[in-house]
């Protein structure tokens, strides 16, 4: 008795220390991004907006964000007009080999990102298709398709198929039966795996560095390459941007996640 | 005059087989314009196989389906003209529920002012046209199903398919319900197929049961004729309680020698088991406590009281015969009924063409 009492003290306790051990890591660059310009430390001496002022200067920085964000944003169009259908399709129908094609859609989810990536260098470098901002969007479609693909298809297994029965006893097509029947109860999964996509792209640094260049460099890559050549106190700016971007459209999935289960 | 449509539906040796289990079995039936059939059975009967091979949900094995006159064996469901009412209602949920009854005016391109006015119509029939702006999870069991049926209702279907629509209801309710489906049977006209198995919803609602067991066509007929004039144990058990008493045809004495004594057969039919072993099968309301021993045939059948209870209009009697075999005799009852006083001995008796003579059933050993 007293020692389940005693676990249940520490239980909390080991998880909160863990919870802190992985995050502050990631909060210590918010108070050191609003730090004075050439320096990088913590707890700063000044509080200044000094580094954000430099990051906006700099088309090199700002520049890369906006790339980031069309890239991401085109990803998500992309993978969403692909994915929807795609898990419908293996959902719904008894396509011949779909269980294969189902796997395939998956696959890129077990190849090591740095082997993909290398592969992509080697196959698009010789035909001239590297340093192109649509290269960029179709490979991070295919590292976020599968993502799409299972929160979609997650959202599909829980749509009962009556409604799409009652629809087509009632002289529906199958045209208007996806896109007034199924598609808007798919609202939930589709935004889920639309955040997904948004983020898998915002995110990704191995794949685009190994295949954009000065003019098609992403916001990772170029804060990578910025760590690499001159360390610039400006990426803990940066870095708190990302950050915040990131949390803001994690914080919409969750939420959504939740209105869902709600509904 | 008489309407030129023979059938509003005919199916045709049509089978539908699972691997090696099938699930319906060479099924012959017709359904005639503006009948309401109900699909009787216990679940794995192929009653709900039936209704989906009609709708084209499934695809049959062999044989033939008619709809209308038309053959419609390999017609898409959306071109077959069918309304379908679920269990589980199947209103779309992001849809208010006056979008939902004008979805299959939409998918026809009906002009807007006449779905509107169609609409308003059919909702107001059901009486629930204060809800058109709701959508449909606010609303309780019963609304949502009424809302599905005038969903059908708006579009006119020739036939209408219903596969257990009151089955999530509570028992208040679906009787309710009960009430208002054969309402709007009556005032439209439309051809209805009920699934169900909840024997007395098929007898309060059906003109014609059809009963299915193992995928065929057990029996089919009026409400009346199944439950008073069963062919099968099957039948006989299937709807409503029985009395069933087992034993050897004696031909030459029409009488049946059974453990609990000879009882004399009713009336020959063509139909019946001429010769060894067969089931006596009497309804509790057909039988009665007799006074003496010759006032009723069977009446020596002895039995010991162990319950006997007042259910309102009639007092149900728990018997036993010697060897521990149950019989239940159901009674009208009224204000002078006086009750046979537990562990006492009564004599049943009954009308000689009250009893129902039935060959017996492997299914049934245990009679």
């Amino acid at each position: 008795m007293s020692f389940s009492r005693r676990s249940n003290r520490l239980v909390p306790g080991i998880a909160w220390v863990t919870y802190l051990f992985l995050l502050v890591p990631s909060l210590i660059v918010i108070p050191i991004s609003f730090g004075g310009p050439g320096e990088m430390t913590f707890p700063p001496r000044v509080w200044t907006l000094d580094l954000y002022r430099q990051f906006f200067a700099d088309p090199a920085w700002w520049g890369s964000l906006i790339q980031s964000l069309q890239i991401a944003v085109l990803v998500t169009l992309v993978t969403i007009i692909l994915g929807v259908p795609a898990a419908y399709a293996l959902q719904r129908t008894n396509l011949p080999g779909g269980k294969i094609l189902g796997g395939l859609a998956m696959g890129p989810l077990l190849v090591p990102v740095v082997v993909l990536a290398l592969g992509l260098y080697l196959q698009l470098g010789p035909i001239g298709l590297v340093d192109s901002t649509w290269t960029v969007v179709l490979a991070h479609s295919m590292l976020a398709l599968p993502f799409v693909m299972v929160s979609v298809g997650a959202a599909l297994r829980h749509l009962d198929p009556s409604y799409e029965q009652v629809a087509l006893i009632m002289g529906a097509g199958k045209t208007r039966i996806f896109f007034k029947v199924v598609l808007p109860q798919l609202r939930a999964g589709i935004a889920a795996g639309a955040l997904f996509a948004f983020l898998i792209s915002l995110d990704e640094v191995i794949v685009a560095y190994f295949i954009t260049g000065t003019d098609t460099q992403t916001l990772p890559v170029k804060m990578y390459s910025a760590l690499r050549w001159e360390v610039s106190p400006v990426i803990a700016a940066v870095s708190t941007i990302l950050t915040v971007v990131s949390l803001t459209f994690a914080i919409g999935l969750m939420w959504l996640e939740r209105k869902d289960r709600h509904d | 005059m008489q309407p030129l449509i023979k059938d509003m539906i005919r199916v045709t040796a049509l089978t539908r087989t699972y691997g090696s289990f099938k699930a319906l079995d060479a099924v012959d039936l017709s359904v005639a314009p503006g009948e309401f059939v109900t699909l009787l059975g216990p679940s794995g009967s192929g009653k709900s196989t039936l209704l989906n091979l009609i709708s084209g949900m499934t695809e049959p094995t062999a044989g033939k389906i008619e709809i209308n006159g038309k053959d419609a064996t390999n017609q898409p469901t959306n071109q077959r003209g069918l309304g379908m009412v679920f269990q589980n209602y199947a209103l779309m949920p992001h849809m208010t529920v006056f979008e939902n009854v004008a979805f299959p005016l939409r998918v026809r391109k009906m002009p807007k002012s006449e779905i509107e006015t169609r609409v308003r119509d059919v909702l107001r029939l059901i009486q629930l046209d204060h809800v058109a702006d709701r959508k449909p999870k606010q609303l309780s069991g019963g609304q949502q199903q009424r809302i599905s049926l005038a969903r059908c209702i708006v579009y006119r279907p020739s036939i209408i398919l219903m596969d257990e629509p009151l089955g999530a209801l509570d028992k208040k309710l679906r009787e309710d319900m009960q009430l208002e489906i054969k309402r709007l049977h009556a005032e439209l006209g439309i051809t209805m197929i009920y699934v169900t198995h909840d024997q007395e919803e098929a007898l309060a609602m059906s003109d014609r049961i059809v009963l299915m067991r193992k995928g065929r066509i057990e029996q089919q007929g009026k409400p009346e004729d199944l439950y008073f004039r069963p062919d099968t144990l099957f039948t006989a058990d299937f709807l409503g309680s029985s009395n069933l008493l087992k034993g050897k045809i004696n031909s030459t004495a029409r009488s049946l020698d059974t453990a609990y004594g000879t009882f004399p057969l009713p009336t020959a039919r063509s139909d019946e088991p001429i010769s060894g072993e067969a089931v006596l099968m009497i309804r509790p309301e057909s039988m009665r406590l007799v006074s003496d021993k010759a006032s009723a045939p069977g009446a020596g059948l002895e039995a010991t009281v162990r319950d006997s209870i007042v259910l309102g209009s009639f007092v149900r009697h728990f018997l036993e015969l010697p060897g521990g075999k149950r019989m239940i005799v159901q009674e009208p009852s009224g204000a002078s009924i006086s009750r046979p006083a537990r562990g006492s001995t009564v004599r049943i008796g009954w009308d000689l063409d009250d009893a129902r003579l039935l060959p017996t059933d492997p299914d049934f050993q245990n009679v």
